[in-house]
């Protein structure tokens, strides 16, 4: 009991996931500064700001929902931690698993962007609706695409339990080379989950003023930062834990060691992204979405059909 | 007292700040965007520009107050979440300048907000906005 309070609150739950989240933010910020030949923000910046935005005064618009208004950010947090617990961040085998926690965590997952939407909903401001139903339409475009690009693995392992992929494509680490347009798409559309630019379009800060959190400020906008940062750390863990199965030590520590580098690679992919795009309109990211990601993530479940009949039978 | 020390630093550390035009000649709105270049990098002082005004904690005015702007600057204003600051850049946004007994200037930023800090200038250099948030956050100090 007294254990199981420990891992979901200190370790590898809550507290490290968001000391992990404030540190992949810094990395994340100082990489897309030194590609744009900056010298970008000290170490400690994720830290000022949030312990500022925590400090500030909290403004609740008269015409939102109080109730519904402050407690969703706590929702967007809570589903990220939950679903960070059944990532499997040293060795092959996660803190709780169980079959079917790649569907839970994908799930989990999804629950942020709805937050997202919820929040820009209830928070009554022109700008804030239009960036929830930006984040509600990107959601059907880039959702689709990777379910099915995280499926591709699953199918060739023959599980949904993401322990289970971790430990089939250990034993079988060239397998995991049929999964690389998958990986591919994962990448794209976690850009899209995250919205980053290119995908940034529901806080087009240039067009739509703050987007879905144009009236969220002071706590509450510093715990949604934090969601995101978290989702962020979350979903390159996943990515990791599927796509980049080789080298998993038995010693923890080293275990620790290499997940650390697995999440910074995918994070480096991501930043670069960031950096070497500009924002797309809804429209085309819709298209792209549906006439290329798509196609190529069933590709890829039709890779891992054909791999799971000729090599495996 | 550490708790106290710790948020007193982190609001040092991290202004966010907005930029609203109350009627200048797009000469000053045009240095400060050259401040938020990467030639100039103000994020390594953890400066950001933020589009909304709840976000932010510093209002970057530049020029003069007109009778029509006045009312959306008290808006957007009374909108930031405290504690906030104000910045007058430029000289029109410090004595409304030239255009000083106007028929439709009201006169500097200070006649309708209070102004925490002032950089004059026609138009100000970006060093001297960025010298301008310096010495703001030393005046916290």
């Amino acid at each position: 009991m007294a254990l199981s309070l420990i891992n979901i609150l200190i370790f590898p739950g809550f507290l490290f996931l968001s000391t992990l989240a404030l540190a992949f933010e810094y990395v994340d910020r100082k990489l897309c500064a030194r590609m744009q030949n900056r010298v970008g923000p000290p170490w400690y910046q994720p830290i000022a700001d949030f312990i500022k935005l925590m400090s500030k005064e909290t403004v609740i618009p008269t015409e939102a929902n109080p109730s519904i208004f402050k407690s969703i950010p706590i929702f967007a947090l809570a589903a990220t931690a939950s679903a960070f617990l059944y990532i499997p961040i040293w060795g092959q085998r996660s803190l709780y698993p169980f079959d079917c926690d790649l569907l839970v965590v994908l799930y989990f997952l999804t629950v942020p962007t709805l937050t997202f939407f919820l929040a820009g909903w209830f928070s009554s401001s022109l700008y804030a609706e239009i960036g929830s139903i930006r984040a509600m339409t990107q959601l059907f475009a880039y959702e689709v695409p990777l379910y099915m690009a995280l499926l591709g693995p699953a199918l060739l392992a023959g599980s949904w339990s993401i322990s289970a992929i971790t430990a089939f494509y250990h034993q079988n680490p060239l397998l995991s080379l049929l999964n690389l347009p998958g990986l591919c798409v994962a990448i794209i559309a976690a850009q899209g989950k995250l919205e980053r630019a290119p995908f940034d379009i529901p806080d087009a800060e240039t067009e739509i003023v703050g987007g879905t959190f144009t009236e969220y400020s002071g706590r509450y906008l510093g715990l949604f930062r934090m969601a995101v940062d978290s989702e962020m750390v979350a979903l390159a863990a996943l990515i990791s834990a599927i796509f980049f199965p080789a080298l998993l030590p038995a010693n923890p520590v080293l275990g620790l060691l290499v997940f650390l580098i697995k999440v910074l690679v995918v994070v480096f992919i991501l930043a670069v992204i960031k950096t070497a795009f500009a924002r797309f309109r809804i429209d085309q990211m819709v298209t792209f979405c549906w006439k290329i990601l798509a196609p190529v993530s069933l590709l890829q479940i039709v890779i891992d059909i054909i791999a799971k009949g000729v090599i495996l039978s | 007292m550490l708790f106290d020390k710790a948020i007193h630093w982190a609001r040092l550390k991290s202004p966010w700040i907005i930029h609203f035009n109350s009627g200048a000649c797009n000469a000053c709105d045009i240095e400060i965007l050259a401040a938020l270049t990467p030639k100039y990098d103000v994020e390594r002082f953890g400066i950001q520009l933020k589009g909304s005004p709840r976000h932010a904690d510093v209002l970057v005015c530049s020029g003069p107050v007109t009778m029509q702007q006045r009312e959306r600057l008290i808006t957007i204003y009374e909108q930031m979440a405290e504690p906030k600051f104000v910045i007058a850049v430029g000289t029109c946004a410090c004595s409304a300048g030239v255009f000083n007994g106007c028929y439709c200037v009201e006169g500097g930023v200070d006649t309708a907000i209070p102004v925490n800090a002032y950089v004059p200038g026609c138009p100000v250099k970006p060093e001297a906005v960025i010298d301008g948030v310096v010495k703001l956050l030393k005046s916290i100090e």
